[in-house]
């Protein structure tokens, strides 16, 4: 798997590749009205702290008026930001302060479906002439796409839901209250266009779209993946690359990396696409204590054209996704980091990062300095930063979605409302509330969670070799260390991971760098220079280390 | 390139260097290897294809001990082992496989190679171990499962393999070896020489301080050590069925009568080691079986009778000066009988063929003459004895063996204080 080498293109238009990227929830951020609910006013109050993180860009989930029934990914209103947020006059405030601050701002874009609540099904469904009828799919059975699988296990039977109003079925792969667009009529491509026009004229650097593998159906398929959805997605990226150039796409395809692949086309699709397989690999493992996992969903990652770019993480605002594994993993996954069932959300784990690996310290820079040093642009979901809890007990995902900790005080300083009144409650338990873990006391201390982070972010961002270099496995031994050598020309990162919760000696055949002096990133120190012998690390649990190769 | 060994030490600093890179395992399969370069990768096949396919989550590593062949074994090995990461089934695994190919170092025998598998094993704290054996060409993946899962999810600390066979097959195991120890040690083991097993750690760090390894039951009896200290050391033993066995000939393998003579030397040695524990005991006792529930019983071949009596006559007689010093006078009658009754097919009843076993046995015991020429005296007795055997049995169909066989086993265990009393006269 090779990093996007240098492409033809303006290398602004490509700032992508290099960005390392922090997801956040407008509503769980910073509230500045005190209505217990975040908004673009607090937003923009904390973008110092982002900047000072290192991050280049920002993705924000959903801001869209919404009932709110999918935490936002149920668009009511495409052109308008929800009452809760603010005005769009705040969004451009947001906006402009985001850019004076070197910050890209990339949004969701919901391609797949609509709330329900929309003016366009409420269109549609008021009776069967409608002109707006066919923006979405409908049938007088429920039989159609018969096998199709259901995303939702846990609360829909079908991808059916019956309409009383106009007495007919529609389609919908996730919540029933979410039915699916008709990217067959061409009204809804260009409505769509129109969509993304509207925000990039306003200035938003990009857009993640959700649901990507689901826009097309045929009878007789899988209805994901479909030449058709590819059809579409070129079409609304010559758009984009026509009215907006240098502003990027990034796929949400929760599939196997070979059919992922098609997402990027042959540069004519999107710009970037999550390599969920790798995160779930990360995950198992360092659970494992064993590279192969992680190495075998590299090895087979294809290529991808020089101007696109994987985007990797360990987490994100949904479930911890097992859909694309085997039944042995995912049976593995769930013993070792869902024993409680209470955490299993249809087929994944709701949890963030510090409870799913015990809120152990080593394991989670461990992990970290894996994704940052993977092949494609590291995502950071909000709070991780600073080892954020969850609670599995709300529904659905938002327990993975609670307030950001800023302090120790009241409402963890995300809000002055009272505390009832809060959009999700905090997270108070003695190891990860927000008495003990918020930015405000990991700022006072150097050698904390977050000013660790700092560290990271800014040692990756010293070179292009993570972002843009080729990945080559150096496979030896003891299978409890992970090593990696990153390469962009004659620049050379050497990566060695300790995956195991004790002490391990490794020998490393680095006779074809011999003569290399490995220089430790962080602290600068020199190692021995390599030779002709084996090179013999020894690293404590969980340790791993960046080596830049000198040559003297 | 010569390898490095520390001064006493069992394992060469190339073996441990590649045991540090394993580090902890679940399940270590170890093979034993000597020229076997036609038939390992057959068995190197089962035991990666039985790492993916039953051991998908477990740490698994195999280790090969090799005695020096010379017709490429371990590079046969070390190829099947970096070509197996492209089968379906080894990819299913989530672990890293291991193989590592070593010789080993001592006195030349299956025992040193066992030796140090199981050294091996200690050190890597492996929680179960099986061991297969190089010429087996009918090894499967669920060999190495049957051997191994009694140890993990049942927790035994021995696990003896059951082949199918048909009854008449392998006299030597079913004429002697199997109602001889039954009778002796009191256990139904239905196959106690058998060179595959599966153990657990703690087994096998009790065989590791045991003082067996330098004597002469490492050579040609470990199989049968093994099989004794883990019953009579009061290990959870169980056996399993793993389907027929069918080793493929190799040149320079020993002939039939140094097979008898080590086999059988084996057998009373190790049953004079260890007559303490098993003089006083009294009938026998099932081992428990671990999955499916078979009877052993093999659909194979009859082998073909041979007529014997010729044969007979002529070896009697000209053993007879060895014969007197070993067996009892009516004993010798009886055979003598038998020889002269002037017919081709002999008639060698079970309770003789008892009488003559425990006769060889304290002769043996009393050391009447070299222990070696006292096993080749019995080679003719023991092939008149299996010749009369399979001549009855040659109509009847397998169950009606298998109770004929059962029936011997029963006389063994009748005789036995006969057995005690020759024992006790030569003490």
């Amino acid at each position: 798997m090779n990093g996007a080498a240098n492409g033809s293109a303006d290398p602004d238009l490509l700032w992508y590749r290099d960005a390392v990227i922090y997801q956040l929830h407008v509503k769980t951020f910073a509230d500045s009205n005190s209505d217990g609910i975040g908004d673009f006013k607090g937003l923009t109050g904390k973008l110092d702290y982002l900047r000072d993180l290192g991050v280049d860009c920002l993705w924000l989930m959903p801001m869209y008026p919404s009932p709110f029934r999918d935490d936002g990914y149920d668009i009511a209103d495409y052109y308008s930001i929800h009452p809760s947020y603010g005005t769009l006059d705040d969004f451009r405030e947001f906006l402009d302060a985001a850019h004076a601050r070197r910050l890209r701002v990339v949004t969701e874009l919901v391609l797949n479906h609509t709330s329900d609540q929309h003016a366009w099904f409420k269109q549609a469904r008021s009776a069967r002439d409608d002109p707006r009828r066919d923006w979405y799919v409908w049938s007088d059975t429920d039989d159609r796409y018969s096998g199709v699988r259901i995303i939702f296990l846990d609360t829909e039977r079908s991808n059916w839901a019956w309409d009383p109003q106009s007495k007919a079925y529609y389609w919908h792969r996730f919540f029933h209250h979410q039915p699916d667009l008709n990217y067959d009529n061409p009204a809804v491509r260009e409505e769509m266009w129109k969509v993304m026009s509207f925000w990039l004229e306003l200035g938003v650097d990009g857009f993640r779209v959700d649901a990507v593998p689901y826009l097309i159906e045929r009878e007789g398929t899988s209805c994901e993946n479909l030449p058709e959805t590819h059809a579409v997605i070129r079409w609304l990226r010559s758009q984009l690359d026509a009215h907006f150039p240098g502003r990027m796409l990034l796929a949400e395809a929760n599939q196997p990396p070979e059919l992922v692949r098609p997402y990027f086309g042959e540069g004519d699709e999107f710009h970037m696409a999550f390599h969920f397989p790798l995160m779930t690999r990360m995950f198992m493992a360092v659970r494992l204590e064993d590279r192969k996992p992680l190495v075998d969903v590299v090895e087979r990652t294809p290529e991808i054209p020089a101007t696109c770019q994987w985007g990797i993480f360990l987490r994100n605002h949904d479930e911890l996704t097992l859909e694309m594994v085997t039944e042995i993993e995912r049976e593995f996954m769930y013993e070792e980091y869902a024993r409680d069932p209470v955490s299993r959300l249809n087929l994944g784990i709701r949890r963030r990062l510090a409870p799913l690996l015990e809120g152990d310290r080593r394991r989670i820079e461990l992990m970290n300095g894996i994704v940052m040093s993977m092949p494609g642009s590291p995502i950071i979901y909000y709070g991780d930063e600073i080892g954020m809890g969850d609670n599995i007990y709300l529904g659905d995902r938002n327990g993975v979605r609670t307030p950001m900790q800023w302090t120790g005080g009241w409402n963890a300083g995300f809000s002055t409302a009272d505390p009832e009144r809060l959009a999700q409650p905090l997270i108070s338990n003695p190891l990860f509330g927000y008495q003990a873990v918020n930015v405000e006391s990991q700022l006072r201390a150097d050698h904390t969670l977050l000013n660790w982070m700092r560290r990271l972010v800014s040692v990756r961002k010293s070179s292009h070799v993570f972002s843009r270099g080729s990945t080559t496995f150096l496979k030896p031994a003891n299978h409890r260390v992970l090593a990696y050598l990153r390469t962009l020309g004659k620049e050379q990162v050497l990566v060695v991971c300790n995956l195991s919760s004790s002490a391990q000696a490794v020998e490393l055949d680095l006779r074809s760098l011999a003569g290399a002096l490995p220089i430790e990133m962080f602290g600068k120190s020199m190692f021995p220079r390599i030779g002709e012998l084996p090179y013999i690390l020894t690293l404590g649990p969980y340790d791993f280390f960046w080596f830049r190769l000198r040559r003297v | 390139m010569e390898e490095a060994l520390a001064e006493g030490s069992l394992l060469s600093d190339e073996l441990l260097r590649h045991l540090m890179a394993v580090g902890q395992v679940d399940v270590l399969v170890g093979v034993p290897t000597l020229n076997n370069a036609s038939t390992i990768g057959g068995v190197v096949n089962a035991v990666h294809q039985a790492f993916g396919k039953y051991f998908p989550r477990d740490r698994t590593v195999l280790i090969n001990s090799d005695g020096g062949s010379v017709d490429g074994t371990q590079d046969v090995i070390r190829g099947r082992s970096q070509d197996q990461t492209e089968t379906v089934t080894v990819s299913h695994a989530l672990r890293t496989t291991h193989s590592i190919s070593t010789p080993y170092h001592g006195v030349p025998g299956k025992g040193s190679a066992l030796r140090q598998i199981m050294t091996a094993a200690d050190l890597a704290q492996a929680k179960a171990v099986a061991v297969l054996d190089a010429d087996v060409a009918s090894a499967t993946p669920e060999w190495v499962a049957s051997l191994v899962q009694p140890v993990r999810n049942q927790q035994f600390d021995y696990v003896a393999p059951i082949y199918s066979r048909h009854p008449l097959d392998s006299p030597l195991i079913t004429q002697l070896v199997r109602p001889l120890f039954r009778a002796a040690s009191g256990w139904q083991v239905r196959e106690p020489l058998a060179a595959e097993f599966g153990c657990s750690n703690r087994f096998l760090a009790h065989c590791l301080e045991q003082n067996v390894w330098d004597n002469e039951l490492a050579r040609y009896g470990i199989d049968l050590w093994l099989t004794a200290t883990a019953l009579y050391g009061g290990f959870r033993c169980c056996q399993t069925m793993v389907g027929p066995r069918v080793a493929a000939a190799a040149p320079g393998r020993p002939g039939f009568r140094e097979v008898f003579q080590q086999v059988v030397g084996s057998v009373f040695l190790l049953l004079e080691q260890q007559a303490s524990s098993w003089v006083t005991r009294v009938g026998s006792e099932q081992i428990p079986i671990a999955g499916p529930a078979a009877d052993g019983k093999g659909d194979g071949q009859a082998p073909g009778v041979s007529r014997l009596g010729s044969t007979f006559r002529d070896d009697l007689r000209n053993l007879e000066s060895v014969l007197r010093a070993i067996l009892g006078e009516g004993t010798l009658r009886e055979l003598n009988a038998i020889a002269e009754a002037g017919v081709e097919e002999i008639r060698y009843p079970d309770a003789l063929w008892v009488r003559t076993v425990y006769e060889f046995m304290g002769a043996f015991h009393r050391g009447v003459m070299r222990r070696e020429h006292v096993t080749q005296a019995l080679i003719p007795l023991y092939l008149g004895r299996t010749g009369s055997f399979l001549v009855e049995q040659s109509s009847r169909n397998p169950a009606e063996v298998e109770g004929a066989l059962e029936a011997l086993c029963v006389e063994f265990e009748r005789a036995k204080p006969s057995l005690v009393q020759y024992w006790n006269q030569a003490t």
